[in-house]
């Protein structure tokens, strides 16, 4: 018995692929001008969701980056900057529900164990 | 993967957009230079771009089973001439014209200077913008310690 449950451990498993999305999508709006470049992003609630129903930890899961496709210039590159833009700002509060519900439920804990302060 | 990778990421984007402004702008500021250093038109400028972490060696190791290697941004690999001949305009009075009144002009086009200069302008801005998403991703991290 481990002292974090499952949800926890997925929460954070969740948090550790949204930055690694992050560091991609970062990298595909960086490379927007970049002559035969694709967009890559990591599906991460996908790898976690399919770990799960597996019944494997969702700490062992390593996320991957996958090709996202399409060809949206005339250099070749595959970058659309306005659907990357848009990416970023959902995966940014994506990251923030998944950190306030981890620390709440943080703090759930550490008022079981008698550490918690006032509300 | 370290973890303030798409911060760097983020950066390599702004100074590769950076660049891509000064180099523009020079190409707007000689627009009009029919005698560069070498006594030649000013021939238009183009920076050229690569992504990093795409690489031989990378591509190997994934291959092979190990971790891809997380992205590198994007690097500046040169600036480059534009091959496009010089623009031919007639103008007998002008000082460098030939003999049938034509003289040499740069290959700088103003309209696809500034629509160039947009295009980077707006680029430089999404980078900006990635990069304070992913800040404030690090410092909601942070909050979890509160």
């Amino acid at each position: 018995m481990s002292l974090l449950d499952t949800t926890q451990l997925a929460l954070e498993s969740a948090m550790r692929g949204s930055m690694i999305d992050q560091t991609y999508l970062a990298n595909d709006l960086a490379n927007a001008d970049t002559p035969g470049f694709q967009a890559q992003a990591v599906n991460f609630q996908g790898e976690l969701q399919a770990a799960m129903q597996a019944g494997r930890s969702p700490s062992s899961v390593s996320f991957s980056a996958s090709p996202e496709g399409g060809v949206n210039s005339a250099d070749g590159n595959g970058v659309n900057a306005e659907q990357m833009s848009a990416q970023i700002s959902e995966n940014g509060l994506l990251y923030q529900d998944l950190t306030q519900v981890a620390a709440a439920r943080e703090q759930i804990m550490l008022t079981a164990i008698g550490q918690g302060g006032a509300a | 993967m370290s973890f303030f990778d798409a911060l760097n990421v983020s950066a390599s984007g702004l100074t590769a957009e950076r660049l891509r402004m000064d180099v523009t702008a020079e190409n707007l500021a000689n627009a009009e230079t029919t005698q560069g250093p070498n006594g030649k038109p000013y021939q238009r400028q183009e920076v050229e771009l690569r992504s990093v972490g795409g690489d031989f060696g990378n591509t190997l190791a994934q291959a092979m089973g190990g971790s891809a290697a997380p992205p590198g941004g994007v690097e500046v690999t040169g600036i480059v001439a534009d091959k496009t001949p010089d623009q031919l305009v007639y103008d007998p009075g002008a000082p460098g014209a030939n003999k049938a009144g034509y003289v040499r002009m740069p290959n700088v086009n103003s309209v696809t200077e500034m629509t160039d200069l947009i295009d980077e302008s707006d680029t430089y801005q999404s980078d900006v913008t990635a990069m304070s998403t992913s800040k404030t991703m690090y410092s909601d991290t942070l909050q979890l310690l509160k």
